[in-house]
């Protein structure tokens, strides 16, 4: 009985320990990766903290726009209060409304503190990943954000300035003087 | 020449407390017809149909500014000695010499109190 013959199989030359030396480095390099990626913890990021922000920030909103609401539909009613006799007795009920209003602070002062937080460990862990990616910012071309600035830069879109107003009311009055 | 407290006023802003702020304000100081809107756009319809002598404008407003619906109103045959004055944040002077050179008449930085608005109201309109 003939059998077909084999091809023949040419023997894998031994690697040499430089080409082995590199392939440990790379394989080292991407544990280090994985491990590095794994301290993101981005899903923990994206499921809870991140919305957590959203919601806290969305109810920071609610907050400020109903107690600015009630304060304001209290000072427009002591306006429009009769002088009589019950006068005093019915602003001080409506001071008290402004009062009772003035309670979110503390509530808003909470969240936005909670979504700080939540900022500085974003912060935090990606910084350190960054550094030991050694990651560079691409210099890629967005057209949203492209567009979003043109437009700024044409209707001079500066918005409040952090420390105050750039210019005073007096500087400005000056100019139209 | 006394201020004409019947004259129709368009406020133009997209924060409705700012709205309702100014529109006390414009209460305080007598003026009982008070319209508004929330973007240049609209402000730009409203002014159309209706003979307003005031304009009080924000600035920075999404779809239409402020500055825009400035442009627009002295761009207009009918609209353009309609009286303006920019209520704003924007408080950079770039921006005060581009509302000065698009033909402002006022100009008032964020936050005010009611008597700079009394002030720029009676410049504006002749008191």
């Amino acid at each position: 009985m003939k059998f077909a013959r084999k091809p023949r199989i040419p023997a894998a030359e031994p690697a040499s320990p430089r080409v082995i030396n590199e392939l440990v480095e790379i394989a080292d390099y991407i544990s280090h990766l994985r491990q590095e990626i794994a301290a993101l913890r981005a899903n923990e990021l994206t499921r809870d903290r991140i919305p957590m922000a959203h919601e806290e920030l969305g109810n920071v909103l609610a907050a400020t726009a109903g107690a600015t609401n009630q304060i304001m539909a209290s000072a427009e009613s002591m306006l429009s209060l009769p002088h009589d006799a019950s006068y005093r007795e019915n602003v001080e009920a409506h001071i008290y409304e402004i009062f009772e209003a003035c309670a979110f602070q503390d509530i808003t002062g909470q969240r936005i503190s909670k979504v700080v937080e939540a900022l500085r460990q974003l912060e935090l862990r990606l910084a350190r990943f960054a550094s030991a990616v050694k990651a560079r910012d691409e210099a890629g071309y967005d057209p949203t954000e492209a567009e979003r600035r043109k437009r700024a830069d044409v209707l001079l879109l500066n918005g409040p300035q952090i420390d105050g107003p750039a210019t005073s009311q007096d500087d400005i009055d000056a100019l139209f003087a | 020449m006394a201020l004409d407290l019947s004259m129709p006023i368009l406020v133009v802003d997209d924060y409705q407390t700012m709205v309702r702020i100014i529109r006390n304000l414009l209460k305080q100081l007598g003026f009982e017809e008070v319209d508004d809107a929330s973007d240049g756009t609209a402000a730009l319809a409203r002014l159309k149909s209706r003979k307003y002598g005031l304009v009080i404008s924000d600035w920075n407003m999404e779809p239409m500014t402020g500055y825009e619906l400035l442009r627009h109103v002295r761009a207009d045959e009918g609209l353009r000695t309609t009286p303006f004055i920019m209520v704003t944040a924007e408080s950079k002077t770039e921006n005060v010499i581009a509302a000065k050179k698009a033909g402002v008449n006022n100009y008032i930085v964020k936050p005010f109190n009611a008597a700079t608005l009394k002030t720029k109201i009676e410049a504006v309109c002749g008191a």
